[in-house]
């Protein structure tokens, strides 16, 4: 019996660092793509990520953008990403919110306009990508209060909140300006917040997870 | 000094609280890249107004926070840059200056109409917004008005930080960028600018006085300057 005991402490915080883990892990995720044209990148070649206009109605975040291109380029089989602010000053005025072009059509006008062309050449850029979508609160709920003392403090609750990530990326091929296809990502997280003197926070980090399964699909739409 | 204390410690709370309450950003003078367009072929003179050596704006959240923005220099800088590249001679002159004393083909006078922007508390959302509205009047060589054109400019940023002071100089950067993209697409279409160019207008249609101010109070001719700005978001047909 005295042998038995210490064991006790140990499993229960295996227990608990599993339930953690496994309840912090509450995303459910749908990734997919759908072809128009075939792809794939020459030596040397490079992809901008840009978010659609703000003046369209878009409200991606530019930290999802920036994790976007961050996990493109990670990894042995990276892809060569040219920042987008990089893209767009350099093609001053032709990419801003309200004069990029909303469709691949426009493409061919743009690339005739002064410059441009041989900016786009310069730069390596094949593919630009267009992300569209956000991450919202859709739903929440519970209750958690929490008071302080002369004696201490402490939270008594359980609050609970679900995020839903939708994305899509359009990928223009600018080697014939057309569409290469779309990859969309939609996953759906719930977070919890269980206070018994001291609030768990099991975090669903449901865009951060988008942004890898959008990157991991994009990729491998790009290279093929 | 325990009495001192006690005696400094609410007035340091209540600085703390105000401080608590307001918000100052400040502007950094803003750089326009070079645009990707061919110079419209006109000696244009820039009035610098009084007003755009030191502009601030201040916005007050209804029962919550007041905001500052100190725009500084930043949109004589912004013009003076924007028509550096968009015209082939540029004549930077100030607001006492007498445009006789300059050779030019056409006098450029922006003005602002109206700022303004939302912070996330009024728009429930997570973006700060700023909205400018810029006038640029135009007078050909011989003084005369040739054109008054209004600039409606949108920025948008998302919020960053804890009190999101960034995320609002950015969206104003955004703002005044969106006014240059319009500007460089549709100025010479809505203004005619360009055939200033070698000389004076052969007859000013409209005394100048009064067709300024026809268009302060004309709500048509505001419908008609949004228009350009609809007509270019998302494309690029403006030729």
């Amino acid at each position: 019996m005295n042998e038995s005991t210490p064991l006790l402490p140990t499993r229960a915080i295996a227990v608990f660092g599993l339930l953690l883990f496994c309840l912090g892990g509450c995303v459910t995720s749908r990734v997919e793509n759908a072809r128009e044209n075939v792809t794939g990148l020459k030596e040397g070649e490079a992809v901008v990520i840009m978010a659609k206009s703000y003046h369209q109605g878009n409200e991606t975040e530019s930290d999802y953008v920036t994790c976007i291109e961050d996990a493109l380029g990670r990894g042995s089989k990276g892809l060569r990403v040219i920042p987008r602010q990089q893209f767009v000053d350099s093609l001053f005025p032709w990419f801003e919110p309200r004069t990029a072009p909303a469709e691949t059509k426009g493409l061919s006008t743009l690339m005739a306009r002064p410059g441009v062309a041989q900016i786009v050449e310069d730069l390596g850029v094949r593919y630009i990508v267009w992300l569209d979508g956000d991450t919202e609160t859709v739903a929440q709920g519970g209750s958690l209060s929490c008071a302080a003392g002369p004696g201490g403090g402490g939270c008594f609750g359980f609050a609970w909140w679900q995020k839903d990530a939708d994305y899509e990326a359009s990928v223009w091929d600018l080697d014939g300006y057309e569409s290469a296809g779309t990859v969309t990502a939609d996953f759906s997280g719930t977070s919890f917040l269980p206070a018994l003197v001291v609030p768990i926070p099991l975090i669903a980090r449901t865009q951060s997870a988008a942004c890898k399964g959008l990157a991991q699909q994009l990729k491998a739409f790009i290279i093929q | 000094m325990i009495a001192k204390i006690r005696a400094t410690l609410p007035a340091c709370l209540l600085v703390l609280a105000l401080a608590g309450c307001s918000a100052n950003v400040t502007m950094d003078e803003p750089t326009i890249p070079a645009p990707r367009i061919a110079k419209i072929p006109v000696q244009v003179a820039l009035r610098i107004p009084e007003e755009f050596e030191e502009f601030v704006h201040e916005e007050n959240v209804l029962g919550k926070e007041a905001w500052t923005i100190n725009l500084g220099r930043a949109n004589a800088t912004f013009f003076t840059q924007l028509f550096g590249y968009m015209f082939d001679g540029l004549t930077v002159i100030g607001p006492n200056d007498d445009a006789r004393d300059f050779a030019f083909d056409a006098l450029i006078e922006p003005s602002i109409d109206g700022f303004e922007f939302s912070v996330p508390n009024q728009s429930k959302t997570e973006a700060f917004a700023v909205w400018i509205r810029y006038r640029l009047r135009i007078f050909d060589s011989q003084g005369n008005n040739a054109s008054n054109w209004t600039v409606s400019a949108y920025g948008k940023s998302q919020k960053q930080g804890l009190r999101g002071s960034d995320s609002l100089r950015r969206a104003a950067v955004l703002a005044m960028r969106d006014a240059a993209a319009l500007i460089i697409l549709q100025m010479d279409k809505a203004t005619g600018v360009s055939s200033l160019a070698g000389g004076a207008l052969a007859e000013p249609s409209i005394e100048p006085a009064r067709m300024a101010a026809e268009t302060d109070v004309n709500p048509a001719q505001d419908e008609a300057d949004l228009d350009f700005g609809v007509f270019a978001i998302g494309g690029i047909e403006d030729e």
